[in-house]
């Protein structure tokens, strides 16, 4: 009797936490060897496709999904080799994130799908190997970006071609700019001083980051400091002292806020209540200018060097039949053409992943009146993608998270610094 | 008699076999993985036998974080919402006009999507714009950036899911109190008892079953909380990650970070608190039954 009895509260709080624990999905459990993963090589291109269907999951809303529909349509309707390829919507990057990794662990992975580097590192090995096809079946490999090709061979083979790819800009109300008499600051002694007269003459903070993790990042490389290896943090220096006097006091003196509430501060420059934010340069869009205010953008200030984020995703494949992996190459070579890229940096604010691209002159044509694309290509020197690592992902959300503490607690630059290094060494 | 039992575990058959499928070897799975440390759920391999992640989870500040946060949480949510669950029942169940109206107003949240019922309370939250700020304006307070400051994260987390929570025990109250015979009210009229004694002496006794299943219920979903957090906060874990909850921080190990290991051992510490908590409950209650 008292046995049934226990016997029924165990699985009672076994289905209350069933649901979690099935998340652990299911595998193909070989043991316990550890596998160091080797991708798998791509078939080579011998141009002889047969007709089939590739699916390709992606996360893109809005203009862009219409966009990266209008693309695939095309290539459709064009290809030579009835290759019809099938657009997946996985929602946001989050759900995007979770999907992957449990088809990697169902073995169910889709033929091609939009990735950030650290998402793949636990199923990096079934990663389909680009370097051949890269080599021989790519009409011009040193046209693309050189930070996006650094990005896409981070494995130590090209794992990926670059998609949608955007920078972090500085966007500010011109109209506030222009009646305090500021220009956009393009040093760290420019925005201590715009944000002095902001917050005299408004009463308002001058700056937000977006990006937390991202400025953290920014703010070090731009006084020549680097931010992480394999190992570590790398900004236990006087450098990296002075980095976070900068942005402590920026906070400290109410000069900068968090964005809180307001989740972006696309949000809270439209609202007039910041004057100017970094973030990235497909926030565009979600900047409200109805209320009668000028948004002007600006590469982001330096100090000793200049340094600007870059973030968006990358195409990958997974496919593990020959014929899929060539069709899906047909795409991907599509999807990154100089003319497709074009079209697409123009019609969603993405930027070009090309040279030749940004030369063109309908690419020109266009950044003549789009300040956005003019403020990010202004600074395309000045890339710099984060490296990946196995505790990259974690690193970011904590750095995030003690980001808010430090500025919600009033800390000084010393206790940013020391707080910041701790955080980061414990992940590893 | 033999061939009758056998038919009895046909029947029963279906809903074990999914019951053994995507309960108890999910547990299982879930027990072996929380011993395995670096696993990965990709290949199946891992590192080492032992306990590093369950020392790695009891390292970790978070998770001390999450454990004090659910705490806290399920300390204030399941009584709170108990009490005042039990007095607007009671209050629907008198004779008052649009009884149904009622009902069915103060069911709604039970059938609304949390993630829909989490944005309006964003905005209510909100602490430029909010109503709540707006409503405590009148009595002279400040207003209390109730997103933005750590210490306040947790406060209207609560305040939330207390709220969220009361449609259900509303609900099965209500269907408490109907059973409560008529003539005991009657008696209690003859002899001029008053209102609270009533209540106290009557009414709560005799929905005691209710009252009972409402907080095993309420107490399990509270360990439970994530889809409050995620609504609430648009997807984080409040500033400075103040309002971090056990199932948060496992799904966060688990997702976000891939330490699978580690959110298994997660999911296994709260399985043994929800155990054991459930146990007491239904030791006391029992032993208030034989009484």
């Amino acid at each position: 009797m008292k046995f049934k009895k226990i016997g029924a509260s165990i699985m009672t709080a076994a289905l209350a936490v069933s649901m979690l624990a099935g998340c652990s999905g299911s595998n193909n459990s070989n043991g316990g060897k550890t596998t160091d993963g080797s991708a798998n090589t791509a078939a080579s291109a011998d141009g002889n496709i047969e007709s089939c269907e590739v699916t390709f999951w992606h996360a893109m809303a809005g203009e862009q999904e219409k966009t990266l529909q209008e693309i695939t349509d095309d290539f459709n309707s064009s290809n030579k080799y009835g290759i019809k390829v099938t657009l997946v919507n996985q929602g946001k990057y989050n759900d995007l994130q979770t999907k992957l990794t449990a088809s990697a662990a169902s073995n169910t992975l889709p033929d091609m799908a939009q990735a950030y580097n650290n998402w793949l590192t636990p199923y990096k090995n079934k990663l389909v190997k680009l370097d051949d096809l890269v080599k021989n079946d790519f009409d011009n490999w040193d046209d693309v970006i050189e930070s996006y090709r650094n990005e896409c061979s981070e494995f130590g083979f090209v794992h990926a071609l670059p998609f949608n790819k955007s920078t972090y800009v500085l966007f500010y109300n011109k109209t506030m700019f222009d009646e305090l008499k500021l220009t956009a600051p393009t040093t760290w002694d420019e925005v201590k001083a715009d944000a002095k007269i902001v917050k005299e003459k408004k009463n308002i903070e001058f700056i937000g980051f977006d990006d937390m993790a991202g400025a953290v990042e920014a703010t070090l490389k731009q006084n020549g400091v680097d931010y992480i290896d394999d190992k570590g943090a790398l900004f236990d220096t006087d450098k990296g002292l002075e980095t976070f006097t900068f942005l402590s006091d920026l906070y400290n003196n109410g000069y900068a806020r968090l964005v809180g509430e307001d989740s972006f501060f696309s949000n809270v420059l439209s609202n007039g209540k910041i004057a100017a934010y970094v973030g990235s340069s497909t926030g565009v869009s979600y900047i409200d200018t109805s209320k009668g205010w000028e948004l002007g953008v600006a590469p982001l200030p330096g100090n000793v060097a200049k340094a600007a984020n870059t973030a968006g995703t990358n195409l990958v494949m997974f496919s593990s039949d020959a014929n899929k992996q060539k069709a899906t190459w047909e795409y991907m070579k599509f999807l990154t053409s100089t003319e497709n890229t074009t079209k697409w940096a123009i019609k969603t604010g993405y930027l070009p992943v090309r040279t030749s691209a940004y030369k063109s002159d309908e690419y020109q044509k266009f950044m003549a009146d789009d300040a956005t694309a003019t403020a990010s290509y202004a600074q395309a020197d000045s890339f710099f993608v984060s490296p990946t690592y196995d505790a990259s992902t974690d690193i970011r959300s904590a750095v995030a998270a003690k980001y808010e503490e430090l500025v919600l607690n009033k800390s000084d630059a010393n206790t940013w610094k020391k707080e910041l290094v701790d955080t980061i060494n414990s992940q590893y | 008699m033999e061939k009758k039992s056998f038919k009895g575990y046909l029947y029963l058959l279906p809903s074990l076999i999914i019951m053994v499928v995507f309960t108890l070897y999910p547990l299982i799975k879930a027990v072996v993985m929380s011993f395995l440390g670096d696993y990965s759920i990709i290949d199946g391999s891992y590192k080492s036998i032992g306990f590093e992640n369950y020392q790695a989870l009891f390292a970790d500040k978070n998770f001390i974080k999450a454990l004090c946060n659910t705490g806290i949480y399920v300390v204030f949510v399941v009584p709170c919402s108990i009490i005042i669950s039990l007095f607007i029942a009671v209050l629907i169940n008198s004779k008052i006009k649009g009884k149904a109206f009622f009902q069915t107003v103060y069911f709604l949240p039970y059938v609304t999507s949390v993630i829909a019922i989490g944005i309006v309370w964003s905005w209510m939250f909100n602490s430029e714009y909010g109503l709540i700020n707006y409503i405590l304006g009148f009595f002279g307070i400040e207003p209390i950036q109730w997103l933005n400051q750590p210490q306040y994260a947790l406060p209207a987390l609560i305040i939330f899911a207390i709220w969220k929570s009361m449609a259900f025990n509303i609900l099965i109250f209500l269907a408490g109190l109907q059973t409560i015979s008529e003539d005991l009210y009657k008696a209690a009229r003859i002899d001029a008892t008053p209102r609270f004694r009533v209540f106290t002496r009557i009414t709560v006794p005799g929905i005691m079953p209710m009252i009972v299943y409402a907080s095993i219920m309420g107490m399990i979903s509270a360990f439970k909380v994530y889809n409050e957090v995620f609504a609430l906060f648009k997807g984080k874990a409040g500033p400075a990650n103040s309002a971090i909850t056990v199932v948060y921080y496992i799904y966060d190990k688990f997702y976000n970070s891939n330490k699978y290991g580690i959110a298994a051992a997660g999911s296994i510490v709260l399985f043994l608190i929800i155990l054991a908590l459930t146990q007491v409950q239904l030791r006391v209650t029992g032993k208030r039954k034989k009484k």
